[in-house]
């Protein structure tokens, strides 16, 4: 049967209310944005990945391709969110070849959300959908357990706070790419600076009608630099208490050695009979 | 998923939890009214989208669209509402296709009553249906948590709506002029934001008549005095 | 018939050369044998009638109906295989009870016909069914009020309601007649059976959509559905039959907006004076000269 099993749900929540304390999930504490523009949209985020206190990830990817002109950021769950973008853009492209049109974002939008709605949350994906169509240009949030949103300008993830302060103050009608683009990593970067969940470097995707663009690494604002110090010991710094050499003859008095011979001729294994 | 802090085991040894609202799940902590009038009906709504405190959308859009002259209020769970929405608008788009005339909001009222009902254990949705048609008029129905249906003359729903049932009850009169009647709903949502918490943002209304849908927005930044187009 | 006996009446689903499906004409043929339907919709309502043929003296008077009740508001009657009725009757209860169920509301006339013209239709498309046996008349009124939602709590508000479209009407009395091709019209008169022509030959002569005096009236209507059975079955002495009529009238009518049986006493008076009517004609057409009878 495909899908998930729950058939362990039952004996957690037990477990749980008893005291016992659950496993964490993998999840990406996350910034992601995305915002509108004149012409098009950007998407971003940053690219730490975390499990429970410790950075899994310190360059992963949070841009999550669909198709040629919808992408997607994900927040929560790391493999949910790729599981779940994989199988729309699988989903899309099927449905792209047999209608004969470019996929729309909007059914991009209701696919996810009609899924991750029958998991009831379960499946932990909360997606920043972007993308540009025939019918113009799209932005929206998912929620894990199937909402949706329609703005100008979103974030997601546990840097949603830091990122949509910068938006509040500094988001304006009518933005050129360039701006756009700033604003979206101005926002990252707050989440990166004022976010513990979020970190390391800046992801950006400009979708316009004509094109994508992916600036992988766009701004990385926590480059390991040269050490100021070297930290390498001096050959010969640990003293050398003891010395005792053994020779390949003597092996076998410490290991049981084996001579294995090499097949004949008539061993060889027949490939054609 | 994680598990709220919240809820025990009851004697089969199952995990009872008591929140309706599943933990990080969008909530629409709300103020919703639908009002009759002389011509047809008014549905108004906040705009706040909360996740716990954190307010996921300032600017949501409550009022959803069913059919051309039948809309529907949303409050509870944002998920939980628009999937159910969305199931009566193609249910109803069927619907006019196959009859050759618009569903009546009778017809929208027991389409999502049905889902309400039966799904009554899964679904965290308190909605407001208004709708006008030739025949009825304007009709406002109200489905709250169990899956009930009540026909009334006008219905305020939300965590916000307990603070204006005073004021709607001695304020709400019976075939009100449009203008009135915009004036009624705006007052009353401007009294249910201002004491919930939970409600705030923009007032939207939309009005509808045997002309159509009419949509308002009014902004808090001018007290919402001015209508601005949507 | 030229093409009957080369095989193209052996199925359903097969077509003549000359386009014609001879699995429904041989249905249409077993209607044809059946005793007669009559159908009659006034502007108060919608009266039913059939000629109910007595197989045997064996068989209870009065008993075995041959005019079913759909949903409160509908009645259906049939001529032909009583067995192919008694299905068709039962496939639209189910499906006036899903109206019900989906839209908390009856079932209008229209989409009931629409309902069971389609399931009718299908029984001419495949190999491995015959079409139904019987011709049915489905007569029912739609309410005129505005009717509360099937599980609304309460009665609901007298207040409110704005904007109503003035000076319109709704709902009414409907008739409709459903043939074995799945073919069915709406009627202001339908017959069907073995005594149709007579039959239709009657109804022509009603006034049943004026709005003047000369309009018939719901009681009028069942003298006139008793008298036209009576006329129909004049031809066919030989069998003994009884008359079995049903109505239903608007809200303020003596059936409130319901189908049902009419009242014995009202029945009888029917059927007095359509015997009676009998009488008078026969008498007339005694005084007749011999050469002025119509031949066939």
């Amino acid at each position: 049967m495909p899908g998930f099993d729950f058939s362990n749900y039952n004996r957690n929540a037990a477990l749980h209310a008893r005291g016992v304390p659950l496993p964490k999930a993998t999840s990406t504490g996350t910034t992601i944005v995305g915002c509108i523009y004149d012409g098009g949209v950007v998407i971003a985020a940053d690219t730490r990945a975390t499990s429970g206190p410790i950075v899994a990830d310190k360059n992963c990817e949070k841009l999550h391709y669909i198709s040629p002109n919808i992408w997607c950021a994900g927040a929560g769950t790391a493999a949910d969110t790729e599981f779940t973008t994989a199988l729309i853009s699988s989903q899309l492209e099927l449905h792209s070849l047999s209608t004969g049109r470019k996929p729309r974002v909007v059914t991009c939008m209701t696919l996810l959300k009609q899924h991750l709605f029958r998991y009831q949350g379960h499946i932990g994906a909360y997606l920043v959908v972007a993308g540009v169509d025939p019918t113009g240009t799209h932005l929206f949030t998912v929620h894990a357990h199937g909402s949706t949103d329609k703005l100008p300008y979103v974030t997601m993830g546990s840097g949603s706070l830091a990122a949509m302060s910068v938006f509040e103050t500094q988001w304006r009608p009518k933005l050129t790419q360039e701006d756009a683009v700033k604003l979206c990593s101005d926002a990252i970067l707050a989440g990166i600076f004022n976010d513990l969940g979020s970190g390391s470097n800046v992801d950006v995707a400009v979708i316009t009608s004509e094109k994508t663009t992916l600036k992988r690494n766009y701004i990385k604002p926590n480059e390991r630099t040269q050490k100021l110090k070297s930290y390498k010991f001096a050959r010969g710094t640990t003293n050398v208490l003891n010395e005792k050499i053994i020779r390949k003859e003597d092996l076998g008095n410490f290991v049981t050695v084996e001579e294995i011979s090499v097949a004949g001729p008539g061993d060889q294994m027949e490939v054609d009979a | 998923m994680e598990f709220g802090t919240s809820g025990s085991l009851n004697e089969d040894g199952i995990h009872v939890d008591m929140d309706r609202l599943k933990k990080g799940e969008v909530n629409l902590g709300t103020s919703i009214m639908a009002v009759t009038f002389k011509d047809g009906v008014i549905l108004g709504a906040d705009s706040r989208t909360t996740t716990g405190a954190f307010i996921a959308n300032r600017v949501t859009d409550k009022l959803t669209r069913v059919h051309d002259t039948i809309w529907c209020c949303r409050s509870g769970s944002a998920a939980d509402t628009q999937a159910v929405a969305d199931i009566v608008q193609y249910q109803l788009g069927l619907f006019a296709m196959r009859n050759g005339k618009p569903p009546t909001t009778q017809t929208a009222a027991s389409i999502f009553q049905e889902i309400c009902y039966s799904n009554k254990d899964r679904l965290s949705a308190g909605l407001i249906i208004a709708g006008w048609d030739e025949r009825h008029g304007g009709q406002v129905y109200s489905i709250p948590l169990g899956g009930s249906l009540h026909k009334q003359p006008y219905a305020i729903g939300g965590s916000g709506s307990t603070y204006i049932y005073g004021f709607c009850d001695s304020n709400w009169k019976e075939g009100m002029e449009e203008a009135e009647a915009v004036a009624f709903v705006k007052e009353a949502l401007k009294e249910a934001i201002k004491w919930d918490g939970s409600s705030g943002g923009v007032i939207r209304m939309v009005v509808l008549t045997a002309k159509g849908a009419d949509r308002h927005l009014y902004l808090p930044d001018s007290d919402y005095k001015i209508r601005h187009a949507t | 018939m030229t093409s009957i006996g080369t095989g193209y009446d052996l199925g359903n689903s097969i077509f003549s050369p000359d386009g014609r499906n001879f699995q429904v004409e041989y249905a249409v043929k077993a209607v044809e044998n059946g005793g007669t339907s009559v159908g009659i919709r006034c502007k108060e309502g919608v009266v039913l009638a059939v000629e109910k043929v007595v197989a045997s003296k064996l068989l209870k008077p009065g008993a075995n109906k041959r005019i079913a009740t759909v949903d409160r508001h509908l009645g259906v009657v049939y001529s032909g295989m009583v067995p192919d009725g008694r299905h068709f009757v039962d496939r639209a209860r189910d499906e006036a009870r899903a109206w019900r169920d989906t839209f908390k509301s009856p079932i209008p006339t229209a989409d009931l016909a629409s309902r069971m013209g389609g399931y009718m239709q299908a029984y001419t498309l495949y190999q491995s069914v015959r079409p139904f046996g019987i011709t049915a008349i489905v007569g029912g009124f739609d309410s005129e009020l505005e009717s509360p939602v099937d599980g609304e709590v309460g009665q609901g508000p007298s207040v409110g309601a704005g904007g109503k479209a003035q000076d319109k009407d709704y709902g009414g009395p409907f008739l409709y007649m459903i043939e074995p091709s799945g073919l069915y019209w709406g009627y202001y008169g339908a017959a069907t059976g073995k005594g149709r022509q007579a039959a239709k030959a009657e109804l022509e002569k009603l006034d049943l959509n004026g709005d003047g005096a000369a309009s018939l009236t719901l009681e009028q209507a069942v003298k006139e559905a008793a008298r036209i059975i009576y006329v129909a079955h004049d031809d066919s002495k030989d069998k003994d039959f009884e008359l079995e009529m049903s109505w239903i009238s608007g809200t303020n009518g003596p059936t409130k907006g319901k189908h049902q049986e009419v009242p014995k006493a009202l029945r009888e008076e029917a059927e007095r004076l359509a015997k009676k009517s009998l009488q008078d004609s026969d008498d007339e057409d005694d005084d007749k000269k011999e050469d002025d009878k119509m031949e066939e």
